[in-house]
C-alpha cells in the first residue's frame, strides 16, 4: 500500500467536481418551492470537493489507512495481484458477455474466474460446477418470475 | 387500534400456513447466512429483492425479518465453536463463548447465547409491540422540517459513529448522496447527472449498489489477500444443558443485555456493535467471577447475544414507525418498502395494518423457530464453513448477477457493478464505513424532499429549519454531534503538539 495516497482525495475532488459543474447547468432556486433541482446536487458536489481537499490534508499530515478485516483474509493482508485480477475480470466479464451469450455461458466464466482467483487449479470441475450452477440458478430464478433472459440470447433460444 | 388487538390479529396473519413457510425460510436462511462469511443479512434481502415482487408484501417482509433475527443466531454459533464471528455484532460472543468451547463447555455457552438471544428477542418485540404504535402516532404531527432534521440527524451519527476517521464518513455518505441525486427530479421534471444515459432517468437502483459495495467488493477483496486456515471444531463434550449454575449467571446477563441492546439499535447509527460492547464491559465489571473472564465466563457470552439480537429489534422501531433507516439491513428493508410501493411511517400503521402486526407478529413466531432450530442443529450448521473457498465466492458472485441482471436487464447495471465493486474494495483497503454510502443514497432523497417541502411552507426562510422544538432540538443535537468530538480532538492534539513546540525552541 503507498504510503500517502492522495489519489484517493483526488478521486473525490473530481467526482465532486464533476457533480458540481453537472448540477451548475440546472436551476438552482425556482419560483414556487425556493429551492430548484440543482440545488442538492450543487450543494454535494461542493462537500465532496471540500471532503476531498480535508483527506488531502489528512494524508500530508500521514494520517494511517489500516485495511479493515474481514473473515478468510490472511493475518499478513499480504496482496496477490494475479488473484486480485482474476476476481476483478470475473465482475467485469458480464459487461462483454451477458447481451450476446446470455446468463448461462457468463456465469459460468464468472464461476470459473471467481474459483480460480480462489486458487482452485481444478479446472474442468469448475466448468462442471459452474455451468451445472448457473442453469439451476436460471431455470430456479425463471420459474420464480425473475428475468434472466434466453438461454442463448444469440442464438435466439 | 391499540397495541394488544393489533397483535392479535397479527397472529392471525402470522400464523397462516403459508405465512409460517415463509417464516421458516427467513429464519433458515438466516442461520445460514449467519454462519457463511461473505455474505450478510443485508446482502440476503438485497439479492432476494427481484424475487419478492412475485410473492405477497406481507410474505415477504415476515421472511425478511427472519433473516435478519436468524443472522444474529447464525454468527454466534460459529463465533462459539469456532472462534470466527460472521457477523460484527458477535465479535464479543467469540472472546468468551470459544474459550468456553475449548473447556469443553461449548454446549453450554451455546444455551445460554440461543436462550438469551430467544429471551432477547422476546423482549425487544415486546418493545415494538408496545412502542411502535405511539411513535407512528407522534410521527403525525411531525412538520417536514422535523422530518428534515430527523434526517440530518441521521446522516451525521451513521458518519461520525461509523468507521474510524469522519472524515472519510463523510465522503462515504456524500458519495451515496451523489448517487441518490441521479436521475428525473420529481419535481420539475429535468434530468440531473444522468449524462444522457436513458437507463439512469429512474435514478441508481439501491439493490446494485448495495450487492456491489458488499458481494464485489468483498470478493475483490478476499480474492486478494486470501488466507485460509481450516476450521477447528471444538468437540461439543460436557452435556448439552446448562447446569442450575449456569441458569443463575445467566439470566441477569441476559436482560441487562436486552436493555442496552434494544434503545441503541433503535438509535440512529446505533448498531449491534455498540451495545454488545457495552454489554460486555459492564458483565465483566459486574460478575462475582472476575477471575473467569478472558478465559470462558458464562455472562460474557450471555450479556453480547442478548444485546445484538435486542438491537436487530431495536432497528425495526423507526424504519416502521418513521421509515428511518439506521443501518445497511434497514436501509435495504426499507428500499424493500418503497419496490411494493409502501412507505413505511405512520400512515403505514393504517394502511397495511395487516402487514405491519403480522410482521410483528412473526417476529415472535421467528424467535420460537430459531430456537428450535439453532438449539439442537449448532453442530450442523458450523458444518457450512467447510463448504470450500473458491466455490462459496463464486456462488454468491452468481448470486450476484441474478440481483443485477434481474432488476431491469441493463447493461448499465453491469458497467455499475463492475465500478461500485471496484470502490467496494478500495474502501475496505482504506478503510472507508460502507454503511453511509447507502444511507446516503436513500435517505438523500427523502431529505431532499422534505427539505424542499419546509422551504416552501418557509416561503424560502431558512429559519424554518429551526421553527419547530422538535426541529431545534434536533438540529442542536446534530451540530454537537459535529462539534464535541473535533473539539475533544483538537484538545487531544494539542496536548500532543505542545511538548514537541516547546521541545522544537
Amino acid at each position: 500500500m503507498t504510503e500517502r495516497p492522495y489519489w484517493l482525495a483526488a478521486g473525490t475532488v473530481g467526482w465532486g467536481a464533476i457533480v458540481f459543474w453537472k448540477a451548475a447547468e440546472l436551476p438552482q432556486f425556482d419560483q414556487y418551492a425556493h429551492v430548484g433541482p440543482g440545488f442538492m446536487p450543487s450543494a454535494v458536489g461542493l462537500g465532496l470537493v471540500v471532503l476531498g481537499l480535508l483527506l488531502a490534508l489528512q494524508i500530508y499530515r500521514g494520517v494511517p489507512f489500516e485495511e479493515q478485516g474481514a473473515e478468510d483474509v490472511g493475518e499478513d493482508h499480504k496482496v496477490n495481484y494475479m488473484a486480485l485480477g482474476l476476481a476483478a475480470a470475473a465482475s467485469a466479464l458480464p459487461m462483454l458477455t451477458m447481451k450476446p451469450l446470455g446468463f448461462v455461458i457468463t456465469c459460468t466464466g464468472c464461476f470459473v474466474l471467481v474459483a480460480a482467483a480462489f486458487k482452485s487449479r481444478r479446472w474442468h470441475l469448475d466448468l462442471v460446477l459452474g455451468l451445472g450452477f448457473s442453469l439451476l440458478c436460471w431455470w430456479l430464478f425463471r420459474r420464480l418470475g425473475v428475468q434472466l433472459g434466453g438461454l442463448l440470447p444469440m442464438m435466439g433460444v | 387500534m391499540d397495541a394488544i388487538t393489533g397483535l392479535m390479529n397479527g397472529f392471525s396473519v402470522a400464523l397462516q400456513p403459508q405465512n409460517l413457510f415463509w417464516a421458516f425460510v427467513g429464519t433458515f436462511m438466516g442461520t445460514a447466512i449467519g454462519v457463511l462469511p461473505g455474505i450478510g443479512p443485508a446482502l440476503t434481502i438485497a439479492l432476494l429483492l427481484p424475487v419478492t415482487v412475485y410473492i405477497e408484501p406481507t410474505a415477504a417482509f415476515i421472511m425478511f425479518a427472519g433473516i435478519l433475527y436468524g443472522a444474529m443466531y447464525g454468527g454466534s454459533t460459529t463465533s462459539i465453536l469456532l472462534n470466527t464471528p460472521g457477523e460484527s455484532g458477535a465479535m464479543m460472543t467469540a472472546l468468551e463463548g470459544n474459550k468456553m468451547a475449548r473447556q469443553g463447555r461449548g454446549a453450554a455457552a451455546l444455551c445460554t447465547a440461543a436462550i438469551g438471544s430467544f429471551v432477547a428477542g422476546t423482549i425487544g418485540t415486546l418493545g415494538i409491540t408496545f412502542l411502535a404504535p405511539p411513535i407512528a402516532e407522534l410521527a403525525f404531527i411531525f412538520k417536514p422540517q422535523d422530518y428534515f432534521a430527523l434526517m440530518l440527524l441521521a446522516f451525521l451519527s451513521v458518519s461520525v459513529v461509523m468507521g474510524t476517521s469522519k472524515v472519510r464518513g463523510f465522503i462515504a455518505l456524500f458519495l451515496g448522496l451523489s448517487l441518490g441525486v441521479v436521475g428525473i427530479d420529481k419535481q420539475t421534471g429535468l434530468q440531473r447527472l444522468t449524462f444522457g444515459v436513458p437507463d439512469l432517468m429512474d435514478g441508481v437502483e439501491m439493490t446494485v449498489v448495495l450487492v456491489s459495495l458488499f458481494a464485489i467488493g468483498e470478493t475483490l477483496y478476499v480474492a486478494s489477500r486470501f488466507g485460509f486456515q481450516k476450521p477447528n471444531l471444538n468437540p461439543l463434550a460436557g452435556g448439552i444443558w446448562m447446569t442450575k449454575e449456569d441458569w443463575k449467571r445467566s439470566w441477569k446477563p441476559w436482560l441487562r443485555g436486552t436493555l442496552f441492546g434494544f434503545p441503541i439499535g433503535a438509535l440512529p447509527a446505533g448498531g449491534a456493535e455498540i451495545p454488545t460492547f457495552l454489554s460486555y464491559t459492564v458483565e465483566r465489571s459486574l460478575t462475582k467471577h472476575p477471575e473467569e473472564f478472558g478465559h470462558g465466563a458464562i455472562e460474557g457470552v450471555a450479556g453480547p447475544e442478548a444485546a445484538n439480537n435486542a438491537a436487530a429489534a431495536g432497528i425495526l422501531v423507526p424504519l416502521l414507525t418513521l421509515g428511518l433507516p439506521t443501518s445497511a439491513t434497514a436501509a435495504i428493508l426499507l428500499a424493500a418498502f418503497q419496490n411494493y410501493g409502501l412507505q413505511p411511517g405512520p400512515l403505514l400503521f393504517i394502511n397495511s395494518a395487516d402487514l405491519v402486526w403480522g410482521l410483528i407478529a412473526s417476529l415472535y413466531v421467528g424467535n420460537l423457530m430459531l430456537l428450535v432450530l439453532n438449539l439442537p442443529l449448532a453442530g450442523l450448521w458450523v458444518r457450512l464453513l467447510f463448504i470450500p473457498r473458491p466455490y462459496l465466492y463464486a456462488g454468491i458472485l452468481i448470486f450476484s448477477l441474478v440481483g443485477i441482471w434481474g432488476v431491469s436487464n441493463s447493461w448499465v447495471d453491469l458497467a455499475m457493478m463492475a465500478g461500485v465493486g471496484v470502490l467496494g474494495y478500495t474502501m475496505r483497503v482504506y478503510d472507508f464505513p460502507i454503511a453511509p454510502v447507502l444511507i446516503g443514497l436513500i435517505l438523500g432523497p427523502m431529505a431532499e424532499v422534505q427539505m424542499r417541502r419546509a422551504l416552501a411552507v418557509g416561503q424560502g426562510d431558512p429559519m424554518v429549519f429551526v421553527s419547530t422544538p422538535l426541529s431545534a432540538v434536533l438540529v442542536a443535537v446534530s451540530a454537537l454531534i459535529l462539534i464535541v468530538p473535533a473539539l475533544l480532538q483538537w484538545r487531544r492534539t494539542r496536548k500532543i503538539d505542545m511538548p514537541d513546540e516547546t521541545a522544537g525552541v
